[in-house]
C-alpha cells in the first residue's frame, strides 16, 4: 500500500480513525498467512463504515473487512498488504434488546461472549458457542456463519439471524436490520450476506434470536465402545428426550494424549483415555427430570455395551471441566503442530465408515497420528493430521497438500464438505474450484460482480479475484 | 473405624449469584446447588482412607432441606456407605446457622459413635468457618483444621494444616473433628454404574425434632449486598503506552 493512500485516508478521515495496522492486525490464528502491513481503519458507527467503503470505492481501494482476526482460514489477511483493513470492533454497542420476543439487536463490533453475557442478564441464552467467543466478533461471526458446539439444537450463526444492517461494496447502507420471523419480501440478501466472508459487504449491525434459558442440565462424558456406538448413543439419547440434546462432542484417544503432552497439569477425566469418547448434554426445562432420563438410556447402551464408562457431573463445576476438556483440545493441537487440519462435515450416518476407512489411505505418508474430534451430533469432524511422538512437523510440510488433497477427495466421496464451519478464506479458494458444483461457483461469480464490480470486498477471499 | 462427613447442599461454585431485590439474601429459587466442594473434598478423603484399610464404614449427614437427598446420592455415588438426612427445613432460603448444625451433628454423633469426623473448612454459601470448631467444642474432641494431609495412626492423627505463610502439622488425639481445606485432594467423578448403586445404599430421614435441636435462626441478616463491580480493562497499543499508563495513570512504577 503506498503511503500517499495512507495520507489521503487520513486527511479524509483523521488520525482517530485511520493509523497503521498493529502487527497483531496482520497476523492470524494458524501462522499460514502473513499481512504486509496496511493501514487500519475503525470508524465509530454505520455512516463512518459506509464513508470509508464509499471512498474505497471511488478510488479503487481494496478493503479487509476485519472482525475479531479468529478466522482459520485466512479470509482477514492481504499477503500483497495491498489494502486497507477495516475493523467494526467500534461498532460494539447494544442497539435493543426485546426479551418478550426472544431477540437482542447488537452492532457487529460485539464481542460474541458479550452478547451471550447480555441475553444471560435478560434471563435469555444466545447459544452461538465457539472457542473463541472471547475475542471473536458477532459481525465475524456472521460473515463466516460461524458453528460451534450448539448447532445441533440451535443451528448455526445464519440460523440465529433475523436481520441484518450491512454496507454494500459502493457504500451504500442496507438497512435490514428487522426482527421478523416471517418476512418473504424477495431475495434474502441477509442470507447472501451471511457466509460471504467480507467479499459482498460489511454486516455493521444484527438482529439475533433469544431462547429461554435451559433450566436443567446433564452432562455426561461416556466412553464409546466405537465411533458407530456413538452415532447410535445419538439418537437413542435424542428418542428418550425428545430432541434435547445441546451437545455431542466426539473426541480421539489422541487428544487426550496431547493434552497430557501438551499440558500434563490438566486434570484428565479417565484414568485411561478411551479410544473414543463423546461429551454429552442434554437440556431442558425444570423438573424434566433429565438426570433419570439420561441414565435410563446410558443404563441401557452400557447392557449393550455401546457405553464402556459414563461419568456424570454432579456439579457445574464437574460439568465445566468435562467442557474445558473438550475446549483444550484445540489449543493442544496447535501446540503440537499439525501438518494439516481439516475441518470437514460428513452425513452422520456415514461418519463411522469414513472414520473407519480414512486412515488406510494416509498410512502412505508415514507414521503420522491422526486426532479427529469434533461435532459429531451436526456432524461436522476436525480431522487433524500430526507427526508421530517426537517428530517434527517441518519433516511432514511437503507432503502437506498431498494429505489434504487426500482427505478432501475421501469427504467429497462421501457427499461431505471441506469446508464445514470455518469458511474459504483465502486457504480453500482452490479446493472451492475443484469440489464446488460448477452451477453454484459460476452464480457465485454473477452474483460478486453484480454487487462488487470493482472486486474491492475481500479481493481474493472466496472466489479468485482475476 | 467409622468415618462421619457431614455434607451441605450449596449454591453451585460457578453460577453467577444474585441478590434478592429486597436485599435480603441470595435468590436460590431455580439456581443449580450442588455439594460444598470442601465437604466433597472430606469424603473423597474418607473413601481414599477406606480403600487404603483405614476405615470400615463412612456414614454422611446432611441438615436441610429435602432435597439434600440429592447431594447425600452424590457422596453415596463416590463411595460413601450410608446416608443420614435431617430435615430441617422447608424452604431453601432457610439456612441452618453453624451452632444448630453442630448440635444436630453432635445428636447424630451420640447415636453413631464415629471414630473421626471429616468436614469441609467452611460452607461457600456463608463462608462461616464455625461448624467443625463448634462440633469439636461440643463434643470436647480434638480438632485440626485446615487440613492439607491427614494420616491417622491407632489413637492419634498427623495433621498438616495450612496456614498464613505456610503449613502446620499437628498430632491430635482421636476422636478428633478434621477440617479439610482445597488441596488434600482431588474428588472423584461419579460414574454411572456407582450411581445406580448408590439408589440402593441405605438413607435414613430424620428431624431435627428428632434429635431435640431447635434450629431457630440467633442471627438476623441486615443487609446483602453484591461486590462492587470491576472497572473495565483498557488495551495498550504498544510498551511505551503500557510503561506510560502504569507510571501516570496507575502509579506502580
Amino acid at each position: 500500500m503506498a503511503e500517499d493512500i495512507f495520507g489521503q485516508l487520513l486527511d479524509e478521515f483523521g488520525a482517530g480513525v485511520v493509523e497503521h495496522a498493529a502487527q497483531s492486525y496482520l497476523e492470524e490464528p494458524r501462522g499460514t498467512y502473513q499481512s504486509a502491513p496496511m493501514p487500519l481503519i475503525r470508524p465509530h458507527d454505520t455512516q463512518g463504515v459506509s464513508d470509508v467503503v464509499a471512498f474505497c470505492h471511488r478510488h479503487n481501494i481494496a478493503i479487509i473487512p476485519y472482525g475479531g482476526g479468529t478466522g482459520l482460514v485466512g479470509g482477514q489477511t492481504k499477503p500483497d498488504g495491498n489494502a486497507v483493513i477495516l475493523s467494526i470492533e467500534r461498532l460494539n454497542k447494544i442497539r435493543d434488546i426485546f426479551p418478550t420476543e426472544n431477540v437482542i439487536v447488537v452492532e457487529a463490533g460485539m464481542f460474541l461472549a458479550d452478547v451471550q453475557a447480555a441475553a444471560d442478564s435478560n434471563n435469555r441464552l444466545f447459544p452461538l458457542s465457539l472457542a473463541s467467543e472471547g475475542s471473536c466478533r458477532i459481525g465475524g461471526n456472521l460473515a463466516t456463519n460461524a458453528g460451534g458446539t450448539q448447532v445441533l439444537r440451535y443451528g448455526n450463526a445464519r440460523d440465529l439471524c433475523l436481520g441484518i444492517e450491512a454496507v454494500l461494496p459502493d457504500g451504500t447502507i442496507h438497512h435490514g436490520l428487522r426482527r421478523l420471523r416471517k418476512d418473504n419480501t424477495g431475495y434474502d440478501l441477509r442470507n447472501l450476506l451471511i457466509g460471504s466472508e467480507g467479499s459482498l459487504g460489511i454486516i455493521t449491525a444484527a438482529a439475533l434470536k433469544l431462547f429461554p434459558k435451559p433450566q436443567e442440565t446433564t452432562t455426561a462424558l461416556l466412553a464409546v465402545s466405537n465411533v458407530d456406538a456413538a452415532v447410535q448413543l445419538l439418537g437413542m439419547v435424542q428418542d428418550q428426550t425428545g430432541g434435547l440434546v445441546s451437545g455431542f462432542e466426539l473426541m480421539h484417544r489422541n487428544g487426550f494424549e496431547f493434552l497430557t503432552e501438551t499440558m500434563p497439569t490438566l486434570r484428565q477425566a479417565f484414568d485411561t483415555p478411551p479410544e473414543w469418547s463423546v461429551l454429552l448434554e442434554v437440556s431442558g426445562g425444570a423438573d424434566f427430570n433429565l438426570d433419570e432420563r439420561v441414565m435410563n438410556v446410558l443404563e441401557t447402551a452400557m447392557e449393550t455395551e455401546l457405553v464402556l464408562d459414563a461419568l456424570l457431573a454432579q456439579s457445574q463445576s464437574q460439568r465445566d471441566e468435562f467442557w474445558n476438556l473438550r475446549e483444550t483440545i484445540p489449543e493442544a493441537n496447535r501446540l503440537i503442530g499439525a501438518i494439516s487440519s481439516h475441518d470437514i462435515s460428513v452425513p452422520i450416518s456415514r461418519i463411522p465408515e469414513f472414520i473407519a476407512n480414512t486412515p488406510a489411505l494416509l498410512a502412505q505418508f508415514g507414521d503420522i497420528r491422526i486426532n479427529c474430534f469434533g461435532h459429531l451430533g451436526d456432524g461436522n469432524l476436525h480431522y487433524n493430521v500430526y507427526p508421530p511422538k517426537g517428530g517434527q512437523k517441518k519433516d511432514f510440510t511437503h507432503l502437506r497438500d498431498d494429505i489434504q488433497r487426500t482427505v478432501h477427495d475421501q469427504v467429497q466421496k462421501f457427499d461431505g464438505s471441506m469446508s464445514a464451519e470455518h469458511g474459504i478464506g483465502r486457504l480453500k479458494v482452490a479446493d472451492l474450484e475443484t469440489y464446488g458444483d460448477p452451477a453454484k461457483l459460476a452464480a457465485m461469480r454473477a452474483i460478486k460482480f453484480a454487487l462488487d464490480p470493482k472486486g474491492i470486498m475481500n479481493p481474493g477471499a472466496v472466489l479468485r479475484n482475476d | 473405624m467409622k468415618v462421619l462427613v457431614p455434607v451441605k447442599r450449596v449454591i453451585d461454585y460457578n453460577v453467577k449469584v444474585r441478590v434478592k431485590a429486597d436485599g435480603s439474601g441470595v435468590d436460590l429459587a431455580n439456581v443449580k446447588m450442588s455439594m460444598n466442594p470442601f465437604d466433597e473434598i472430606a469424603v473423597e478423603e474418607a473413601i481414599r482412607m477406606k480403600e487404603a484399610g483405614k476405615v470400615d464404614e463412612i456414614v454422611v449427614v446432611s441438615i436441610g432441606i429435602e432435597k439434600s437427598q440429592e447431594t447425600l446420592r452424590t457422596a453415596l455415588a463416590m463411595g460413601a456407605d450410608r446416608a443420614i438426612l435431617v430435615n430441617a427445613a422447608d424452604d431453601v432460603h432457610t439456612d441452618i446457622e453453624p451452632l444448630a448444625v453442630a448440635k444436630l451433628l453432635k445428636a447424630v454423633i451420640a447415636e453413631e459413635n464415629p471414630g473421626l469426623v471429616l468436614c469441609g473448612k467452611q460452607a461457600i454459601d456463608n463462608d462461616m468457618n464455625a461448624t467443625g470448631q463448634m462440633l469439636s467444642a461440643l463434643l470436647g474432641w480434638s480438632q485440626a483444621t485446615f487440613a492439607s494431609e491427614i494420616n491417622v495412626d491407632g489413637d492419634s492423627a498427623t495433621v498438616t494444616r495450612e496456614v498464613d505463610g505456610g503449613l502446620q502439622t499437628i498430632k491430635v488425639k482421636m476422636p478428633a473433628i478434621v477440617t479439610v481445606d482445597l488441596r488434600l485432594n482431588e474428588p472423584r467423578y461419579a460414574s454411572l454404574p456407582n450411581i445406580m448403586k448408590a439408589k440402593k445404599k441405605p438413607l435414613d430421614t430424620k428431624t431435627a425434632a428428632d434429635l431435640g435441636v431447635d434450629v431457630a435462626p440467633r442471627l438476623s441478616v441486615v443487609k446483602t449486598t453484591e461486590p462492587a463491580e470491576r472497572a473495565a480493562g483498557v488495551k495498550v497499543a504498544d510498551v511505551a503506552e503500557l510503561v506510560a499508563k502504569l507510571k501516570d495513570e496507575a502509579g506502580v512504577i
